[in-house]
């Protein structure tokens, strides 16, 4: 039996053009779907199905978009749930936030408590054994955590997954878009007056003193001058354990 | 034997120097109290020592002051207080009856307040500004609570909170909702941390947050949505996920950080936690790296460094010197002409520190530096400074870590 793998899309929007494009981390989560092998993929949008925009993931490779017919500025929650609840997927993949309308990054927690999924955020990729998956989840720092979960499981991709491929023109003309009638969702309600966002000053860390105490405020130094322990010409091994030790007690290495 | 008793009556400068108590009339007048440099002459005039001022030592600020002020003794008062005035001591709030609550869930990613955390509590204290009492929820111990602004903590210790357990603590922070009805909850909106949690806790509780907050008043959040190209300004929600610095962190008072009884939970677990994955350390790019290990020109053994950051796990890093020399690629540079690193942990071999080099590794919070040179920049940066050859610690230390990790 194939493994059914819902992946959400949206229209995303270029930075500096301002063109509607495929958002790039749902472009994204949809590379992570099709690296699974044997996989039955769903694509679905939830919104206007003449998006030029659309096109582009069906160019990465899949021969269907699904598109729940829901007006623009309209509360996509209730369609989707009603959607994924007939559909049964086992892995549900979507991109952490938006690119275009609220994208608070709510969205897809709001879906896995609606579906009673556990969800994962921040997925960089994803093994699957046996009715449970193996995931890796980016950490900070260019870290990696494992996490597993029983399947269905609802996992949110962002910017340390893999590089989505490109989207061949042709292939992207001749995917067929699947238009489904939905009934009307209530409108989305922005959570405040909007206004253009503005850029926030970087708070300044003020130093003062001297010349000398500003230049080593700005090497760094100020904060642990002096405090530092010193071992003066001691044998390669007592160094190396004062080294490994020290490592141990800020839990940088694990004993 | 003629010599001797002339030897004797001679006098030897040298030994009556050593033996002799000698008076330093200065000294005494400092240490009397005595108004330094102001004496009275045989006539009872007032007579200044042009050279009192500078016996008086440094002052304030570490330099040396003339006292101009004219009056008899101050220079001796300057001298006598310490170099450095003592840290005034803190008044501590004590909020008895809170009128209501404000819960802040601070990340404590490694156990320790992050800047970040901080300004959550200020925006915390200042939601709570008229009556309200800020209770700090915390999985794992923290230090420095009643510092941040909290005057209330409730601390879950069990084991189900440890390591990356979201739904055991968003049911936990949903449980200290119910009880506690606070008027507010504020989160970090860090990306696997609050920012996970505070969603959890909206979907969970069916409520709205602001999110991305960039700047919190009593009266007002702003958010940020639509791609980052949004503001939106609203009166503030319960659920707050704040962005950095999206409040001042509070500084000059302590709060209580009274522990609270903490209730018994059921916790789901759907998702179980495996840990670190081993990754290949030297592909993750060095702006990002948690821990580097850098070579500078007094390294001269490359298959000892690079055995030893491969045994640390650590993101091999390198100076200007060595990089100019072709002996690690330019993208390894770390300083002012190369990247500016923020690794938890900067394991230095053989770099004397050149002020580009410190301007590289200011953010970085311990280090570590092992160097032949007792007064190198570097040995004053570090918190833990080696005066040792690098070619010898570096194999030692490739053993033992070695050695360790066969042991276990």
């Amino acid at each position: 039996m194939a493994l059914d793998i819902a992946v959400l899309v949206s229209v995303g929007r270029h930075p500096a053009s301002a063109r509607n494009r495929r958002a790039v981390l749902d472009a994204r989560a949809l590379e992570l779907a099709l690296n699974v092998p044997g996989a039955n993929i769903h694509l679905i949008h939830a919104g206007d199905a003449d998006e030029p925009a659309l096109r582009e993931y069906l160019g990465m490779g899949v021969e269907r978009l699904s598109v729940l017919g829901v007006p623009a500025h309209a509360d996509v929650l209730p369609v989707l749930v009603a959607h994924l609840k007939a559909l049964r997927p086992a892995l549900v993949l979507c991109g952490a936030a938006a690119e275009q309308g609220a994208g608070s990054g709510e969205l897809p927690y709001r879906l896995a408590a609606a579906l009673g999924m556990p969800i994962v955020p921040a997925v960089a990729g994803f093994e699957l054994h046996g009715g449970r998956a193996q995931l890796a989840q980016a950490l900070p720092r260019g870290r990696r955590r494992g996490v597993e979960a029983a399947l269905p499981v609802l996992l949110s991709v962002d910017r340390a997954a893999p590089e989505p491929r490109q989207s061949a023109y042709a292939r992207a003309q001749r995917g067929q878009i699947e238009r489904i009638a939905v009934p009307a969702a209530p409108l989305w309600q922005p959570p405040g007056e909007e206004q253009p966002a503005r850029k926030r000053p970087k708070r300044l860390k003020l130093i003062s003193g001297s010349g000398a105490e500003r230049m080593r405020a700005a090497q760094g130094a100020a904060a642990s001058a002096g405090k530092g322990q010193l071992l003066v010409q001691p044998e390669p091994a007592a160094a190396a354990q004062a080294i490994y030790d020290y490592l141990l007690s800020e839990g940088i290495l694990r004993g | 034997m003629s010599t001797t008793p002339r030897l004797r009556n001679m006098r030897r400068p040298r030994l009556e120097g050593s033996g002799r108590v000698r008076r330093d009339p200065r000294a005494e007048r400092l240490y009397c109290g005595e108004p330094a440099g102001e004496t009275l002459s045989a006539r009872g005039l007032p007579r200044r020592d042009p050279r009192a001022w500078y016996a008086a030592g440094p002052q304030a600020n570490g330099r040396v002051r003339i006292d101009r002020s004219q009056r008899p003794g101050s220079a001796s008062v300057a001298a006598s207080a310490p170099l450095r005035a003592a840290e005034p001591a803190l008044k501590t709030v004590v909020i008895a009856e809170p009128a209501f609550w404000v819960l802040a869930v601070p990340d404590l990613d490694d156990g320790r307040l992050s800047a970040h955390d901080r300004d959550v509590f200020g925006g915390a204290r200042l939601l709570a500004a008229d009556g309200g009492a800020v209770v700090a929820v915390c999985f794992g111990p923290a230090e420095g609570l009643d510092l941040a602004g909290a005057d209330r903590v409730l601390q879950f210790d069990a084991a189900v909170f440890a390591g990356y357990a979201p739904e055991a603590r968003a049911a936990a922070v949903a449980a200290v909702i119910a009880t506690l009805d606070p008027r507010h909850v504020l989160l970090p909106d860090t990306p696997i941390g609050g920012g996970d949690l505070g969603r959890r806790l909206a979907a969970q509780l069916g409520e709205t947050a602001a999110v991305r907050v960039q700047k919190l008043s009593a009266g007002e959040a702003i958010a940020r949505g639509n791609g980052g190209r949004s503001d939106y300004h609203m009166a503030p929600p319960r659920l707050l996920l704040l962005a950095p610095e999206a409040a001042d962190p509070l500084g000059g008072v302590r709060h209580e950080a009274l522990a609270l009884p903490v209730p018994e939970l059921d916790t789901p677990t759907r998702l179980l936690d495996r840990g670190l994955l081993a990754i290949d350390p030297n592909s993750v790019p060095l702006a990002e790296a948690d821990f580097i290990c850098s070579a500078g020109n007094g390294v001269h053994d490359w298959s000892a460094f690079h055995a030893v950051a491969a045994a640390l796990g650590a993101t091999e890093g390198g100076s200007r010197m060595v990089c100019d020399a072709g002996l690690l690629p330019r993208h390894r540079q770390v300083g002012a002409s190369g990247t500016l690193v923020d690794p938890r942990c900067y394991l230095a071999f053989g770099i004397a520190g050149a002020p580009q080099h410190l301007q590289g590794i200011t953010r970085c919070e311990r280090v570590i530096a092992v160097n032949t040179d007792l007064h190198a920049e570097m040995v004053k940066r570090a918190d833990l400074a080696i005066v040792q050859d690098a070619q010898r610690v570096m194999p030692a230390l490739t053993r033992l870590i070695e050695e360790k990790r066969h042991g276990a």
